[in-house]
């Protein structure tokens, strides 16, 4: 068992590594945080969500998002458009997942994203 | 009727946002490439732009009444998102449209590889589920 502040010095680290690719992608990172936070660390599903959560709480992406709104690639109006829904929605997902055992339901969502992953790189790199 | 559309995309991706923990930009930028035809450095500036104000405030709420959070670390992991966050959007900017689509596909291979992982039972919860 990892003395608890060794635990999280090296959760920093691994964040930080996240958070590049989050940058990089757009994203907040919530994606890779749980996974990781459950296979390095050990942590129960839900508790990864829950504390993936409180990362993407504070303005964390506004380094990153500044650094796109001086390249002038940010829509305003639909991200404005967006937001509501995506904090009303987030109620209702997050007390489905408490009712219930999201193994199944990741999976699925999984799949989904090998579905996105390669129409992406299909329509990049091998659709001219 | 399209901004009715784009309100809705919202919606959908909220859930999601709930259900598994995640901000949401892992849907939110192939959702705005391809329904909305957005070039892929709009659509992950708009990204990160939409998740500035804490959208999943009502989601962290559920998960801190049934105490699943881990509070410092989340706060570590705020820290190198922030830091991190800095340098993946320089290398990002530098790179052409096409090359940062495809890389985007990988990453979210990556993503949807852990998930995976991650989603097989676990040691302890074999036990506690016989």
């Amino acid at each position: 068992m990892l003395d608890r502040r060794v635990k999280l010095s090296l959760i920093l680290v691994v964040a930080c590594g996240v958070g590049v690719a989050a940058g990089l992608f757009g994203v907040g990172g919530g994606v890779l945080l749980v996974p990781l936070l459950v296979l390095l660390f050990g942590y129960e599903q839900h508790l990864a969500q829950g504390t993936s959560l409180v990362a993407l709480v504070p303005p964390v992406g506004i380094l990153a998002f500044l650094n796109y709104s001086h390249a002038g690639q940010v829509s305003w109006k639909v991200g404005l458009l967006i937001m509501p829904g995506v904090f009303l929605g987030g109620l209702v997902g997050s007390r489905l997942a408490q009712a219930l055992s999201p193994r199944r339901m990741r999976r699925v969502f999984a799949l989904f994203l090998v579905v996105l992953g390669i129409w992406q790189i299909t329509s990049a790199w091998l659709i001219k | 009727m399209w901004y009715a559309g784009v309100v809705l995309m919202g919606l959908a991706v909220g859930v999601l946002v709930g259900l598994m923990g995640i901000g949401g930009g892992v849907v939110l930028v192939p959702a705005m490439v391809y329904l909305l035809a957005m070039d892929q450095h709009m659509a992950q500036g708009t990204s990160l732009f939409l998740q500035l104000p804490p959208l999943g405030l009502g989601a962290l709420l559920v998960y801190w009444r049934k105490k699943n959070v881990d509070l410092w670390a989340g706060v570590m992991c705020a820290l190198g998102f922030l830091f991190g966050g800095y340098f993946g959007s320089k290398i990002a900017i530098q790179m052409n449209s096409r090359d940062l689509q495809g890389a985007f596909g990988i990453f979210i291979l990556v993503a949807a590889t852990l998930l995976w992982f991650k989603s097989r039972p676990e040691p302890g919860e074999k036990k506690s589920g016989a």
